[in-house]
C-alpha cells in the first residue's frame, strides 16, 4: 500500500453520513475503506479530522497561471485538487501566434490579469488545444478539467472578423471541426460570454455568434457529451430567466449540461434568487439541466489607481483614465484642479460609497496610522471629502494607496444559505486565478465551511462535501472522481471540520513579472492528495505532480 | 414467458410559467426588422420605438463604429431583446460588469 489514512472521519462525498474508518490508496487509487491493516509507503493520522474527496472548483481563470505554477497555489492548500479553468469564452487555446496579444488584452481587461506577467512569465510555445494541454501537463499537480473558449474559437476561425460580425455556414462548420479537435483532445465543454467586454471596450467575439452559431456548437457538444458554459446578463432578472431558457432548449435539443454564473444575491434586487430558482426549477420538471453556479464568499473589492478596477467600470471618466492612462496621466488627472472637480463630481454618482472604503494598505510612514479607517474618518481627521482623502493618498502614495470596498454585496445569509443548499444549484463562481488585483478568489470552500455548516448551519458537513465533490464530478461529467470509493482516483482531502476556514486577504509578490496578488491562505486544511500522492500537507507543498487532464483525451484509459 | 410486455410512450408534459417574451436576432436585424417581424400590428415607428424602450440594455449601448458591417447598429448577434415592457425593478447594484 502507497498510503494508509487512519482513524479519520469518512466523509465520502454521496451526502450519507459520515463514519469512522481508514482508507487505503495504491498505484493512484482507492483500494480499500474500512479497518485498513497492513503496512504503506506513508501512514497518515487522520484523527479527530475529516477525509473527504478532493474539492473541486468549476469556476476559475488559472489558464495562465498553470504555465508558471502548476500547483495553482494557494488552490490547492484549500483542498482543491481539480479546477475548471477557460470560463467566460476566454482560454489560451487554440491561439495562432498572431492572435496572442489580443487575447492577453482580453484576459486582462475581463480578468484583470497584468499583461506584464503575459509577457514575462509565459513561453508561447503552443497553437492548437493539444499542443497546450501538453504545455501544462509537465509539473501539474493539480487536475484540470479545461473549457474552450467561445471567443478563441471565433478568432481562430474568423480573425479580426470574428470582432465584428456573424459567423457564415462555412464558418461555423469550421468552428464545429475545431471544437470538436479541442473536445478529442480533452476539453471539458466550451464557454461563451453574453456581457464581456475586451480592452477596447468593444463586446468579445462571442457576442457576435448567433443562435444558430451556438446551436452548431452545442450540437458537437452533444456528441462528445460535454458541457457548455455562460456567463449571461447575471445584473437583470428578465435576461438572466431569457437566457435560462435558451440554455433549457440547448440542453433538451442536444441532451448536454449547461451551466451559467454567477447568481448572485443582492440587497436591492431580493426578486432574483427568487425567480431565478423558480424558472430553473421548471426547466429542470422538463429535463433540461441548467445549473446555476453560486459563489459562497461577499464580493469585497480592493483596488489601487495603479491598474484598472471594475469598481470604476459605470464612471466613464474614471474608468477612461484608469483603463488607458499611464502612470503620469493618471496623477497627472488628479492634479490638475479642474479635472480633478469633473472627476469628484462625477464620483457623486456611487452615493456614499467612498465613505465606507477603508485604507487598507499604504507605503510611506507618514500615512500607517491611517491604514484600517474609513475614508469618511479620514475626512473628517483631514476636513476634507472622502473622494478628496482618495485622490490626495492616491497621490502621496504614487498610486500605491490601496482601498477596500467590503461586503457590497452576495451577503445576505438568510438568503444564500438555502441557496447553497438547493439541489439544483451548482457551488461555484470562484473565478480563481482572475481578478487577482480586485480580491482573493481562493477559500471560497473553506469559506463554505466555517460560515455555512459551522456559523449558520445552512448545510450539514455531509451536505457541503456532497455539493463540492461529487455533485460537481457528476454535472462536468468527471469519471470516478468525486467520491470516496474503492476503485475511484485518490483525490482526497484531509481537514479539521472545527477549523477550516479561509485564512485573512493580503497582498502578495508572487506573479511574474514583479506582479502581485490578493491571496488568502488556507486554514485547517490538514493533508491534499492528487492521484495517489500527497501534494500539500500543512507544512507546504510537496513536489508531486499527478495532476491529470479531465476528462481526457478521447480513447485514454 | 406469459407477460405481455406493452410499451408505453410517457410524454410528461411541464407547462412553463408566462415570463417576459422575448427573442434573439436574426443576422443583421435591426430595430426596424426586429419591429416590422415581431410587432406586425403596430405602425412601424411607433413599433421601434416601443422596442427600443423596452431594450435599454441594448438602445443605450453605443452603436457599432464606421467601418464596421454593423455600422450605426448597437444590437449585437447574442442579444436577447425583449417584445414588451419590463414587469418589475430587474437592476441590481453590478450594473455593467464584467465577470
Amino acid at each position: 500500500m502507497d498510503i494508509i489514512i487512519k482513524n479519520g472521519l469518512i466523509v465520502d462525498g454521496s451526502g450519507l453520513p459520515a463514519y469512522s474508518a481508514d482508507l487505503g490508496i495504491e498505484d493512484g487509487k482507492i483500494v480499500s475503506i474500512g479497518k485498513v491493516g497492513g503496512d504503506a509507503k506513508e501512514i497518515i493520522d487522520a484523527s479527530n479530522k475529516v477525509v473527504s474527496p478532493g474539492f473541486i472548483d468549476p469556476h476559475t481563470h488559472f489558464d495562465a497561471q498553470l504555465l508558471w505554477d502548476g500547483q495553482a497555489r494557494p488552490a490547492l492548500a484549500h483542498g482543491v485538487t481539480t479546477i475548471v479553468p477557460g470560463n467566460c469564452s476566454l482560454s489560451l487555446a487554440p491561439l495562432k501566434a498572431e492572435h496572442r496579444m489580443k487575447l492577453v488584452g482580453m484576459f486582462n481587461q475581463i480578468e484583470e490579469m497584468p499583461i506584464k506577467a503575459f509577457k514575462e512569465g509565459v513561453e508561447w510555445d503552443w497553437e492548437t488545444f493539444d499542443e497546450f494541454l501538453v504545455r501544462i501537463k509537465k509539473g501539474l499537480a493539480i487536475n484540470v478539467a479545461p473549457l474552450v473558449g467561445h471567443s478563441v474559437l471565433r478568432l481562430w476561425v474568423m480573425g479580426d472578423e470574428s470582432m465584428h460580425r456573424t459567423a457564415n455556414p462555412q464558418e461555423i462548420a469550421a468552428m464545429q471541426d475545431l471544437l470538436k479537435q479541442c473536445l478529442a483532445a480533452g476539453a471539458v465543454g466550451l464557454s461563451t460570454s453574453f456581457v464581456d467586454m475586451d480592452e477596447t471596450l468593444q463586446p468579445v467575439p462571442s457576442r457576435y455568434a448567433d443562435a444558430a452559431e451556438l446551436d452548431a456548437l452545442a450540437s458537437v457538444l452533444g456528441e462528445f457529451n460535454r458541457v457548455l458554459q455562460i456567463v449571461h446578463e447575471f445584473y437583470d432578472i428578465d435576461l438572466t430567466i431569457a437566457r435560462i431558457d435558451q440554455l433549457a432548449e440547448l440542453s433538451l435539443k442536444h441532451k448536454i449540461t449547461t451551466t451559467f454564473s454567477p447568481l448572485f444575491v443582492n440587497a436591492d434586487d431580493s426578486e432574483l434568487p427568487k425567480r431565478v430558482m423558480a424558472r430553473v426549477d421548471e426547466q429542470f420538471a422538463r429535463g433540461a439541466r441548467v445549473w446555476p453556479q453560486v459563489q459562497t464568499r461577499p464580493v469585497d473589492i480592493s483596488f489601487c489607481f495603479e491598474v484598472p478596477s471594475l469598481l470604476f467600470i459605470r464612471l466613464p471618466s474614471w474608468y477612461q483614465v484608469m483603463r488607458f492612462g499611464s502612470h503620469d496621466d493618471i496623477v497627472s488627472a488628479f492634479s490638475d484642479p479642474e479635472r480633478r472637480a469633473a472627476l469628484a463630481a462625477e464620483a457623486q454618482g456611487m452615493g456614499d460609497l467612498w465613505e465606507s472604503l477603508v485604507l487598507r494598505q499604504v507605503n510611506t510612514d507618514d500615512n500607517q496610522a491611517l491604514v484600517g479607517k474609513t475614508l469618511k474618518e479620514i475626512a473628517t481627521l483631514r476636513g476634507t471629502s472622502a473622494v478628496d482623502v482618495m485622490i490626495d493618498l492616491s497621490l502621496e502614495e504614487d498610486l500605491q494607496a490601496h482601498f477596500l470596498s467590503a461586503n457590497m454585496g452576495h451577503i445576505d445569509d438568510d438568503v444564500i444559505g438555502p441557496l447553497l443548499a438547493h439541489p439544483r444549484v451548482h457551488i461555484g463562481a470562484s473565478d480563481g486565478g482572475a481578478h487577482i488585483l480586485s480580491f482573493a478568489t481562493y477559500g471560497d470552500t473553506g469559506y463554505l465551511f466555517s460560515h455555512f455548516v459551522n456559523e449558520c448551519h445552512a448545510l450539514s458537513l455531509e451536505s457541503a462535501v456532497k455539493k463540492i465533490t461529487s455533485d460537481t464530478a457528476l454535472i462536468w461529467g468527471m469519471p470516478d472522481r468525486g467520491l470516496l470509493r474503492e476503485g475511484y482516483v485518490a483525490d482526497v482531502t484531509v481537514f479539521d471540520p472545527n477549523t477550516i476556514a479561509r485564512g485573512e486577504e493580503y497582498y502578495t509578490q508572487d506573479v511574474p513579472g514583479d506582479g502581485s496578488r490578493y491571496v488568502r491562505d488556507a486554514l485547517g486544511i490538514d493533508t491534499v492528495i492528487v492521484g495517489g500522492s500527497v501534494a500539500y500537507t500543512g507544512g507546504g507543498y510537496t513536489d508531486a505532480a499527478n495532476g491529470e487532464i479531465i476528462p481526457g483525451a478521447v480513447g485514454d484509459p | 414467458m406469459g407477460l405481455n410486455l406493452q410499451r408505453v410512450n410517457c410524454h410528461m408534459t411541464h407547462a412553463l410559467s408566462t415570463q417576459r417574451k422575448s427573442t434573439l436576432p436574426q443576422p443583421e436585424d435591426t430595430w426596424e426588422s426586429i419591429a416590422a417581424r415581431e410587432l406586425p400590428e403596430l405602425d412601424l415607428t411607433e413599433a421601434t420605438s416601443a422596442l427600443q424602450s423596452w431594450n435599454l440594455h441594448v438602445f443605450m449601448r453605443p452603436a457599432a463604429p464606421e467601418g464596421s458591417p454593423r455600422a450605426g447598429n448597437p444590437i449585437l448577434p447574442s442579444d436577447v431583446i425583449f417584445l414588451e415592457a419590463p414587469t418589475g425593478p430587474t437592476r441590481g447594484i453590478f450594473g455593467a460588469t464584467n465577470e
